[in-house]
């Protein structure tokens, strides 16, 4: 099986630094930044390289602000995860 | 019609005041109530027509809800710790001149600017009044945010029904976690003013007159001796409060809202251990549960009060108890959440273990 390598971007704006993410992470990627954001909170960075793309942490944000990336390295295929709006309507698109 | 929904606190807060019917908000923002501007910016003006204004400042704030609520509106405003204490003032003004709104405050660590992270350390200054003189805020303290978005409706019933403010005193955390909220149907904002209303003279009655100025000794101990009547009624009326598991109980865990939900768990965990616990958390912190509170005391073997600050609420407690009962209590500060393994670990050190 190819070797899965992920990625994720987080609206740092909207975190309020709950460090769900964080204990969902199987990779021990994310942690609280030492910054903090307009609102004053601590938010979450990703600390290292170890993104599978399992989208654990999107799936848990109670905000709805983690967008997952993955690719594998042979194929250079692109899947995405976004979990979108919690507050208004859930809307979660995983492509597989 | 069931309307089920996933909510963060202060967004639920805003959508039920909405629906409630509120006329007019007026906020400033502040970390971690913002959300409650931001929601009502967004959505109240277009469903409701409700004005929707960011002041200059917390003062300007809370006196434009002042002269909304003379105006006979459903008037909020909502801030965190730091704002409320720049409020004091026209909170005072407002409960002189018994006037109806709403205020909620989404508590964060303090003193000073404080931390950011949710804290109760505001029960002083709710409960027995942060702004001069003698004034009372009727306070509902939810746990939920279901109660949240309950009570804020409840909230400006009270307020109406007494002519006085009402404040929704939650914390931090309930304010950003999210939950699911059944939701009440939209209400018809006022379409006519209260008679007490400053809105005109018509011919048949006399000038209406709201002001918080009395320069007659006479009448400034009259309008005292009619509030302190009033608030009385109100402790006889409107007293709320939960009692989980305490009808078998031997010890009895106090605490009012966030803290309240995470003894029940500490109270299902020493359950497990044999100790029989129940829970009592006051809903209206004022009016206080006193005889409740001495009622329980008179079954059970001690207290444990719990509480997000260094010891508020305990002292009311100690007060109901009268001394029949030891009271010990376990508080943290600063943004810190008790946990319900530390509440039952203190729990064993301070009344198991010093019997």
């Amino acid at each position: 099986m190819a070797k899965v390598k992920g990625d994720i971007i987080i609206d740092i704006e909207k975190c309020k630094g709950c460090k769900l993410c964080a204990s969902a992470c199987p990779q021990v990627t994310l942690e609280l930044s030492k910054k903090v954001n307009s609102k004053g909170y601590l938010y979450i960075v990703k600390v290292n390289d170890k993104c599978t793309g399992c989208t654990n942490c999107a799936l848990v944000c109670p905000e709805g602000i983690i967008t997952v990336y993955r690719k594998t390295l042979d194929g250079n295929k692109e899947h995405v995860a976004t979990i979108t709006n919690v507050s208004k309507d859930i809307n979660i698109t995983v492509k597989e | 019609m069931k309307e089920l929904k996933l909510m963060k606190g202060n967004e639920a807060i805003a959508e039920a005041a909405i629906r409630a019917g509120c006329d007019a908000y007026f906020g400033y923002p502040i970390t971690p109530q913002s959300e409650i501007l931001e929601y009502l910016a967004a959505n109240a003006q277009k469903r409701t027509g409700m004005v929707v204004l960011q002041a200059e400042s917390e003062i300007a704030s809370i006196n434009m809800v002042y002269g909304a609520a003379g105006c006979g509106k459903r008037v909020m405003t909502s801030s965190s710790s730091p704002g409320i204490s720049l409020m004091q003032e026209g909170i005072s003004y407002i409960a002189c001149a018994e006037l109806p709104c709403l205020l909620v405050n989404v508590m964060r660590g303090g003193p000073g600017l404080g931390t950011i992270q949710p804290s109760q350390g505001d029960y002083f200054q709710t409960v027995k009044g942060g702004g001069h003189g003698d004034y009372r805020l009727i306070t509902l303290a939810p746990s939920t945010i279901q109660e949240a978005v309950d009570f804020t409706k409840l909230a400006f019933d009270l307020a109406f029904k007494w002519r006085n403010p009402v404040m929704l005193l939650l914390d931090g955390a309930i304010g950003q976690m999210m939950e699911k909220v059944e939701l009440f149907s939209q209400q018809e904002r006022l379409k006519e003013a209260p008679d007490w209303a400053t809105v005109g003279k018509p011919k048949n009655r006399e000038r209406n007159i709201i002001t918080s100025l009395h320069m007659q000794p006479e009448d400034m101990e009259k309008t005292n001796q009619h509030l302190q009547a009033k608030y009385r009624k109100i402790e006889e009326e409107e007293t709320r409060f939960e009692c989980y598991k305490c009808d078998d109980a031997d010890y009895i865990f106090t605490g009012f809202g966030l803290v309240a939900r995470i003894a029940k768990k500490a109270a299902d965990i020493a359950r497990t251990k044999g100790y029989k616990i129940g829970v009592f958390r006051p809903i209206t912190l004022f009016p206080f549960p006193y005889s409740e509170i001495n009622n329980l005391s008179k079954k059970v073997k001690a207290i444990l009060d719990v509480e997000m600050n260094t010891g508020q609420m305990l002292e009311d407690v100690k007060l109901a108890v009268n001394g029949n009962i030891p009271v010990e209590f376990h508080g943290r500060t600063g943004g810190m959440i008790p946990t319900p393994e530390e509440i039952v670990a203190v729990f064993e050190e301070k009344i198991i273990k010093r019997k």
